[in-house]
């Protein structure tokens, strides 16, 4: 297949391609300075070169303020830094973030780079022999001096997460150091899920122990993964490429080996709380059901409750229409009881008493100019009627005169 | 190798499979119950032993140094 690149595109990709490789940072690479410029800008640009070859490089204002010797053309030294691509111009260079004189290490960098190599070719640093570290380590092994910072550095960072902490003690500088932290490491075998192999800042001198094969081997033979941090960030060693995970210091190792525990109890939280809804909802869901069913059985219910009611409606009405018919007859015979009071106490009972009721042709004669001298009335009695004729007619009060 | 039960790893591990299961819903209300109480009862001991754990150092030649007893 064939692509045609624009030249952004083409350094871009060279670009990613070399400063995603982790091969490539971190890294010490020593040489010969040369076109030394100490720019005003605070930057300092530089070539080193050996026999064969060169590579520019540039330390940055930032990092050269550490900077403890004169650097000058023709000096020899060790860069420890990252490679990147210059894009503008497609050049690659080393970025420095350190630089320290070359001196009286010569032949040991030879024997180190030989030894660095015997081992990359036998695989010990390969990236597909990197373990996955455990996520919650029961058991952690510490290989470090029990004397020394890192120690404490390293307890006080793994903070209040549980678990055991085994240390293995070990010689960290100086004569047999190598043999005490091959040691160390072996003597963890089956002890241990994680373990953290790591000493404090010092000279190159006193890190040497880490370079050695006898600890690489061990690192490489133990049986669980190792975490190594040896020294500052820019100290790399032979124990740091063979470890599965490099920590920049002791305290970093403690972080990269356990979990945060304020991290899990939210975790904790959040699930409590997950169980709770699911099993509200689970509860609902249920709930829901529960109230068709039961809406079901209501139906049922009301359905034979309503006839139920209708046969005991209609055996009500039935008796209802039987009370009202009985009512009525009470009703009427007391009417007639009653009509028979009322007529005991009408007229007729009156006229049986000795009263009559006196009546012309026009009415009822109820006072004394109701009817005339000679003229015909009629009296009713309580039995029978008499026809009479007026003599005198007279008012009360003429009467009293 | 774990002396004391279930360990962290293996009771969060449980927890989660429990909350998914439970999420799904497809249980019936009388396994949701069970697997409510038995996810109530890992985060219990979860809490506990990140709680309760006293991290316990040991040294495996010689002795600890005095301030890390």
């Amino acid at each position: 297949m064939t692509q045609i690149f624009t030249v952004t595109e083409l350094n871009q990709r060279i670009a990613d391609r070399l400063e995603n490789d982790p091969r490539l940072h971190d890294l010490w690479a020593r040489g010969e300075v040369s076109n030394y410029v100490h720019h005003r800008s605070g930057h300092r640009y530089f070539t080193i070169k050996d026999q064969g070859s060169a590579i520019s490089c540039v330390l940055f204002r930032g990092n050269g303020l550490s900077l403890n010797f004169e650097l000058k053309d023709g000096k020899n030294v060790m860069v420890f830094g990252d490679v990147a691509v210059y894009r503008p111009q497609g050049r690659v260079q080393l970025v420095a973030r350190a630089i320290r004189q070359d001196e009286g290490l010569g032949f040991r960098h030879q024997q180190l780079e030989a030894l660095k190599k015997k081992l990359a070719a036998e695989g010990l640093f390969a990236q597909e022999r990197k373990r996955p570290l455990p996520l919650y380590p029961e058991r952690i092994g510490i290989v470090t001096s029990p004397q020394g910072a890192a120690l404490r550095d390293v307890l006080r960072t793994l903070g209040s997460y549980p678990a055991r902490v085994i240390l293995s003690p070990a010689q960290v500088q100086g004569e047999g150091a190598e043999e005490s932290v091959a040691g160390a490491i072996a003597a963890l075998r089956g002890q241990a899920d994680v373990i953290v192999v790591c000493r404090g800042g010092g000279s190159t001198e006193d890190l040497w122990c880490f370079n050695s094969e006898i600890v690489a081997r061990a690192i490489f033979d133990c049986d669980v993964p190792v975490i190594s941090a040896v020294g500052h960030e820019t100290d790399v060693t032979i124990a740091d490429f063979v470890a599965d995970v490099r920590a920049a210091t002791p305290t970093a190792a403690a972080k990269i080996a356990v979990p945060d525990v304020e991290q899990i109890k939210e975790d904790l939280r959040s699930a409590q709380v997950r169980i709770m809804r699911a099993l509200w909802t689970a509860l609902e869901r249920k709930e829901e059901r529960l109230e068709y069913l039961q809406q079901n059985i209501s139906a049922k219910r009301m359905y034979s409750l309503s006839r139920d009611a209708r046969q005991r409606l209609d055996y009500l009405s039935q008796s209802l229409d039987a009370t009202q018919g009985r009512n009525m007859s009470d009703l009427q015979s007391r009417l007639e009881v009653a009509e028979g009071r009322l007529l005991a106490v009408g007229p007729r009972a009156t006229l049986k008493r000795g009263y009559a009721i006196a009546r012309t042709g026009k009415g009822l004669i109820l006072q004394s100019h109701d009817a005339q001298p000679g003229e015909e009335i009629e009296l009713i009695l309580w039995k029978g009627k008499m026809r009479c004729r007026v003599l005198e007619c007279r008012n009360d009060d003429e009467e009293a005169t | 190798m774990k002396k004391d039960g279930m360990g962290l790893e293996e009771a969060l591990d449980s927890l989660e499979e429990i909350v998914q299961l439970l999420e799904e819903g497809k249980m019936t209300l009388e396994e949701s119950l069970d697997l409510y109480e038995k996810g109530m009862t890992l985060v219990k001991l979860c809490n506990s032993r990140l709680e309760s754990a006293q991290k316990r150092i040991e040294c495996l030649t010689g002795e600890l140094p005095p301030d890390l007893g």
